[in-house]
């Protein structure tokens, strides 16, 4: 924790975060109910009626419980998309790393494969294809984003294979694939888990985008949805848009801060040890 | 001295004149129509087939109605509400099975060619009845077109067909195109489907995918005059916010078919130089309708839809998502028309307590989380106005304690879920009605029609009371008693529920002050603009 208070960008990542994460908590505490109910007139400005401080969209719904419900779908979607896309990535990599040869040749193919698709792209057809929910969204999104973490862990076993523990539990005669699995991944994971805060800012921004497009849950409000409803009254009530607009730029800077702040402070304990 | 005062006064009155015709711009110019000019408009499609006689849809008609002509046309003031354009006169005979046409005569193709009887009745027999979409139904018992001379033709008949539905049709089903073009090789792939040949006062000129369409002036048009416009240009805007900026940038002098979204508009009739225009569209007129799939148990229930129709504000609907450019429906046939519409049917007010006590008494009391049964919502992706009436919906079904779960897909995914694979149980459509109920609004109530027929009724409806008012009307000739079973028919619709009617809307035109003679009958943006003109 000291460490990180010598870097204050991370700080204020942190911050951010934490207050998304409390807006995410206590969204069904604060507004109840379908945040998607029809609460007043439609089109209120901001700051105009303050059981409505943030104005009303085109159907009348209460744009801050949209918002706080809102930071629920996005947070969700990046947490379990992240988490989706380092298992898979880092069992992929590790496999491929340790077993080498045709498999690792296989399984590398495989991830080239996957890396030269656009990710956009990739979780668009995803998604056309098999239709928009938010579990759908989640694997769209994992779909596309486990390659980096495979590769980082299959670099980073190529490395620890080699190493004096691996050769000793060989030779007690451990089954191969539980080295791979109990010996070798767990050390290679820390720097795959670096690469936690890139996916989960691209997975919150993908997942917006989709949702811009019409692809999202269309029973859940997320953020992206939010943004696409108001562009069509973008000239008369650009507030629609800006609201959502400026939460998402926040959370992605708070997530990317924060991860480079724990990449830093990681670094800054190695170099001291 | 004497000089200087005559001078002020014709100063003063210079200047009076002045205030006065920037008071009354439009009067002013309204009554002097200008030759010459480009017109530039907004298209937010860019159909491939330009031909109106196959596809008779509105995207179609936006540009070909300039270059192709129909028998006769909308309007406001003339008899049954026609005015003539390729046929002078029409009668029908006392057994409905012959209608004789007056062609106009002195009428050449675009291509210099005589207009003759024989291209009314080869686009009728080879076009408009085997071919076109809209045709198929109006046309289907039409056997033979006998032409006795160069400028008549005798539609006959194999059964009687009502002269009314057939006057009804003229103006979108009959559009008439050269024999001389298209009697070899097949109809379908015949060039002159992406580069028509037609008699109207504008002719074909190009068309740069992506980017526009033109068309020119015909200066050998049959009309009193020839047309006003030298050219009109159709630049492709497909992003509707596009529209509104071109216009006022001035790129573009007008954006039909609310090109400019309905949230734009008020924000834009305050720009100077821009009017809003809403005539124009009564022939035209879409119906926002939810379509109910009656294989649910629930559903089957006229109580459960009678509780959904009351569950609905209309009210709000037209004010919140409408912006108040629509009118509430009461039934299947909207108020602007002039022959069928009856206010005498059941009304179904806003009344959420009525509704919960009508599910109460079909026997689906709400569970412990307050809901009484799920189900699965899917409104058309085609307008902003659907979708978001989807939103409203699932929000008014939640009020009376039914959880509706919103399933959006595209166009195409929408039309087979809803149409050929039945996989909804409500559905939000947009049908058109186009001036007679037998040409495509009996089709949303009548049983038997087959698995894949868009805006139909595909949710497994069936009463025998509508079925035979239908077919009684298919076959009854004189006008007043068809124009009486088609009122009996709204009132069974609205008693009985097979589908909920919740508005009628038509178009917006937003246009620069400098063109005149807009909206000047009901189908004005499909109709062919010969009197449009532009002021210099």
């Amino acid at each position: 924790m000291r460490r990180l208070a010598s870097a204050p960008e991370a700080l204020v990542g942190l911050g951010i975060l934490a207050a998304l994460t409390v807006m995410a908590l206590a969204a069904s505490m604060l507004f109840p109910g379908d945040p998607l109910a029809i609460k007043g007139a439609p089109l209120l400005p901001p700051f105009q009626d303050w059981s409505l401080p943030l104005g009303t969209d085109r159907l009348g719904r209460d744009v801050l419980a949209e918002l706080f419900h809102g930071a629920r779908a996005s947070l969700a979607v990046g947490l379990a998309a992240a988490a989706a896309a380092i298992a898979v990535g880092a069992v992929v990599g590790t496999l491929a790393g340790f077993a080498g040869g045709i498999v690792d040749e296989a399984l590398m193919r495989i991830t080239d494969a996957f890396q030269t698709v656009p990710s956009f792209l990739l979780a668009l057809a995803f998604v056309s294809v098999v239709g928009p929910s938010l579990t759908v969204v989640v694997i769209a999104i994992a779909l596309s984003a486990w390659t980096g973490p495979a590769r980082v862990a299959r670099a980073e076993v190529l490395s620890i294979r080699e190493r004096d523990f691996v050769a000793g539990a060989r030779v007690i005669g451990m089954h191969p694939l539980e080295i791979a699995l109990r010996e070798v991944l767990p050390n290679a994971l820390p720097p795959v888990l670096a690469l936690s805060s890139v996916i989960v800012a691209s997975a919150i921004l993908i997942e917006a985008a989709l949702s811009f497009l019409g692809l999202g849950d269309p029973n859940r409000v997320t953020w992206g949805g939010m943004i696409a409803e108001g562009r069509t009254v973008l000239r008369s009530a650009p507030f629609l848009s800006i609201v959502p607009g400026i939460a998402l730029v926040l959370t992605v800077l708070g997530v990317y801060l924060a991860g480079e702040g724990v990449v830093e402070g990681t670094a800054v304990r190695k170099g001291l040890s | 001295m004497s000089d200087f005062s005559l001078t002020r006064r014709s100063v003063l009155s210079g200047a009076a004149l002045l205030l006065a015709s920037t008071a009354l711009p439009t009067i002013g110019r309204a009554q002097e129509p200008q030759k010459g000019g480009r017109l530039t408009v907004a298209a937010d499609s860019e159909p491939r087939n330009l031909n109106p006689a196959i596809v008779a849809s509105n995207g179609v008609f936006f540009i070909s109605s300039k270059i192709v002509e129909p028998l006769a046309e909308a309007d406001y003031e003339g008899k049954d509400g026609l005015s003539p354009r390729l046929a002078v006169s029409w009668e029908g005979s006392e057994d409905g099975k012959s209608v004789t046409f007056k062609l106009r005569e002195g009428v050449t193709w675009h291509d210099g060619k005589p207009f003759t009887s024989a291209d009314v009745a080869f686009s009728a027999l080879q076009i408009w009845k085997p071919l076109q979409n809209l045709g198929r139904v109006v046309f289907k018992d039409l056997e033979a077109i006998e032409t006795p001379d160069e400028h008549t033709a005798v539609f006959k008949f194999a059964k009687p067909t009502p002269f009314q539905l057939i006057r009804n049709a003229l103006p979108a089903l009959t559009s008439v195109v050269p024999k001389h073009v298209y009697e070899n090789g097949k109809i379908e792939e015949n060039p002159a489907n992406t580069a028509p040949i037609g008699t109207g006062p504008f002719k074909f000129a190009e068309h740069k995918a992506g980017q526009y369409y033109r068309l020119e002036k015909n200066a050998a048009y049959w009309g009193k005059s020839e047309p006003n416009l030298d050219e009109i240009v159709y630049q492709v805007l497909p992003d509707r916010s596009a529209a509104a900026n071109a216009l006022e940038a001035e790129e573009i002098q007008l954006a039909a078919f609310s090109a400019v979204p309905l949230a734009d508009l008020d924000r834009i009739s305050k720009v100077p130089g821009l009017k809003v225009v809403t005539k124009g569209y009564e022939g035209l007129t879409y119906q926002l309708v939810v379509e109910i799939n009656h294989r649910r148990k629930e559903l089957a229930d006229v109580k459960v839809r009678q509780a959904i129709a009351h569950a609905i504000d209309r009210d709000f609907v037209v004010k919140t998502i409408f912006l108040g450019y629509a009118e509430t429906a009461t039934g299947p046939v909207p108020k602007n028309d002039k022959q069928f519409y009856t206010p005498d049917v059941p009304a179904y007010a806003f009344d959420v307590a009525k509704a919960n006590a009508l599910l109460d008494e079909a026997g689906y009391k709400p569970g412990a989380d307050g809901k009484r049964f799920k189900l699965k919502l899917l409104p058309a992706p085609y307008f902003n106005e659907t979708k978001q009436f989807g939103d409203y919906l699932r929000q008014a079904l939640a009020a009376i304690g039914i959880d509706a779960e919103l399933v959006n897909n595209d166009s195409a995914a929408h039309m087979k879920a809803v149409y050929t694979d039945h996989a909804f149980d409500l559905a939000v459509g947009p049908p058109v009605f186009r001036g007679d109920p037998a040409i495509s609004t009996t089709i949303l109530a009548q049983s038997g029609i087959p698995d894949g027929v868009p805006f139909s009724n595909q949710g497994g409806y069936k009463n025998a009371d509508i079925d035979a008012i239908i077919a009684k009307a298919a076959e009854t000739l004189d006008a007043k008693a068809r124009t009486d079973l088609y009122k009996e028919f709204q009132k069974k619709v609205v008693e009985d529920l097979p589908f909920i009617n919740v508005a009628d809307w038509t178009f917006i035109s937003v246009a620069s002050d400098k063109v005149g003679n807009i909206a000047d009958n009901p189908r004005w943006a499909v109709s062919n603009w010969s009197d449009t003109w532009l002021a210099q």
